[in-house]
């Protein structure tokens, strides 16, 4: 009992560690070829090798930066047009066939084409990862934000809030839970849309790092990189984890205590 | 009652129709092949129509296969890791884990193994579809009622009966929420594959047809995955609401 509460309280390390030796296990026993499933120690001598060129750095930053941007600003778009979806509810029923039509593109069908129409540059990142990851917040906001209850909001025009007022101060506060899952998930996306932009459009950042140590056959490097870009997802759940403890605190307590 | 259906049919296509006018102005004043209209797309679909079909079987026929691999592996080790809570727990991080490594970055991993083929796509749309099928799955049948497992201990039910006629069942509405995430990464994967390991299917035909300026053609192609994508949702939707209708029953009367 003892051990089990000990693995739990450190199951973040046990995991990993378990991942690293099983790892270990099958690259030493040379289940498949050492070349294509380097050990750990060359991984690690990759990655260290990188970190010291500085290219790691650089290129993670961009990518890392991208998404984060692309990330801020679908989110702040997506709000705002639920928010706008709200108020005029004609836009809202106008914007829902868009929604359906624009969702199922993927990323890499766009780069292509926005690469003639936007160059190489920043606007090209901005306009790939906006219109791929504007969807879950606006789509859980919007649905979130109709669903405010009855008494809520007649609880506040009683109180004498203008509709701005209810709006900003009952109907988006008891939307956030939702929309935050919203942008977690679009947190997830826009890494994947960043990664395929910067392989297709080849030119600088992680995905391009990839391809190019792929092709140059410098496998540890390879895998290296592959870890830099989970390692980027758990910076970017932690920060948007950060803010929604932020803003939706009351809520995470209140759920939590009644588990 | 005929003019309130003329009215939502307006209000639901103004916008739309604003925009492609919006845009069809701005192509004509651009003036160029690099920028076309909606017009020009309209032209590119009547004329490519049967090639963009041909391809996107291959593609949809891949982002199936994959789907049904990752589906028919990760829903009952979703089911067996929410029973053996301690094996559960300690996993949990590492699947977080591999939730954040996006597909394409395990895409020249692959290469080395499986080289360019079908296999190789399809182990990278098995990968993308895999992870949010597991993730709710385990998320599902971890938090099963207590009072069912009671159920399974006093009908003296084997682990592996409770695993398949109280977990499974349980789960199903969160699983659905998990194949419809599957889905649409799945289809988004193939694309995504196509276009870094070239052979045949949706991506490269838009690809090709930007290596060739002919922009058009490529709208035309993404419109059809569009279409595609639309059409497949709706399916998954019906199949939900089919199966899972007392799930969608009982919510109701609840709410």
């Amino acid at each position: 009992m003892a051990l089990e509460r000990w693995i739990l309280r450190f199951r973040s390390l046990v995991s990993l560690a378990l991942i690293l030796a099983v790892w270990q296990g099958v690259a030493m026993l040379e289940l498949v070829p050492r070349k294509y499933f380097p050990p750990i120690p060359d991984i690690a001598a990759g990655f260290w090798s990188m970190l010291l060129s500085g290219e790691l750095l650089a290129g993670d930053s961009l990518t890392l930066g991208r998404a984060l941007v692309g990330i801020v600003g679908s989110s702040l778009i997506g709000i705002g047009l639920a928010l706008l979806g709200e108020m005029v509810p004609a836009f809202r029923s106008a914007f829902r066939p868009i929604a359906a039509i624009v969702q199922p593109i993927p990323p890499a069908a766009l780069v292509p084409m926005a690469i003639f129409m936007l160059g190489l540059g920043f606007k090209l990142y901005a306009f790939v990862i906006i219109l791929v990851t504007i969807w879950p917040p606006y789509l859980n906001g919007a649905a979130a934000l109709a669903a405010v209850g009855d008494v809520e909001v007649k609880t506040g025009r009683m109180l004498g809030l203008s509709e701005r007022d209810i709006l900003f101060r009952i109907k988006l506060p008891a939307a956030w839970p939702e929309i935050f899952a919203g942008i977690r998930y679009a947190a997830t996306i826009s890494l994947i849309a960043v990664v395929v932009a910067e392989m297709l459009a080849g030119r600088d950042g992680l995905g391009f790092m990839l391809i190019r140590k792929a092709f140059a056959t410098r496998i540890p490097e390879v895998y290296a990189l592959m870890f830099v870009c989970a390692f980027n997802g758990v910076v970017l759940n932690a920060l948007i984890n950060l803010l929604r403890w932020r803003i939706t605190g009351w809520h995470m307590r209140m759920t939590e205590r009644t588990p | 009652m005929k003019r309130l259906a003329d009215k939502s049919f307006w209000n639901a296509v103004w916008l739309p129709v604003a925009i492609l006018a919006v845009w069809q102005v701005l192509a004509m004043r651009a003036h160029t092949p690099l920028f076309p209209g909606p017009w020009q797309t309209l032209l590119a679909i009547s004329k490519l129509y049967p090639q963009i079909v041909g391809q996107l079987g291959f593609t949809l026929s891949r982002a199936g296969i994959g789907f049904l691999i990752a589906a028919v592996l990760m829903v009952p080790l979703g089911i067996l890791l929410g029973r053996l809570k301690l094996l559960g727990k300690v996993l949990e991080p590492a699947i977080d884990m591999l939730a954040t490594l996006p597909p394409p970055a395990v895409v020249p991993i692959v290469m080395l193994f499986a080289g360019t083929g079908d296999a190789a796509k399809i182990v990278i749309i098995a990968y993308a579809a895999a992870v949010p099928l597991l993730m709710n799955t385990y998320e599902a049948s971890r938090t099963v009622h207590p009072s069912a497992n009671l159920v399974a201990r006093a009908l003296h039910l084997t682990k592996l009966e409770a695993m398949l006629h109280i977990d499974l069942p349980a789960a199903l509405p969160m699983i659905a929420t998990g194949v419809r995430l599957a889905v649409s990464s799945a289809l988004l994967v193939a694309v995504t594959s196509e276009m870094l390991l070239a052979t045949n299917g949706i991506g490269v035909f838009i690809q090709r047809q930007q290596e060739n300026f002919q922009i058009s053609g490529g709208l035309a192609g993404i419109a059809f995955i569009s279409l595609a994508g639309l059409i497949i949702n709706s399916i998954v939707f019906q199949f939900e609401k089919r199966w899972l209708f007392w799930h969608y029953r009982n919510a109701n009367s609840k709410g």
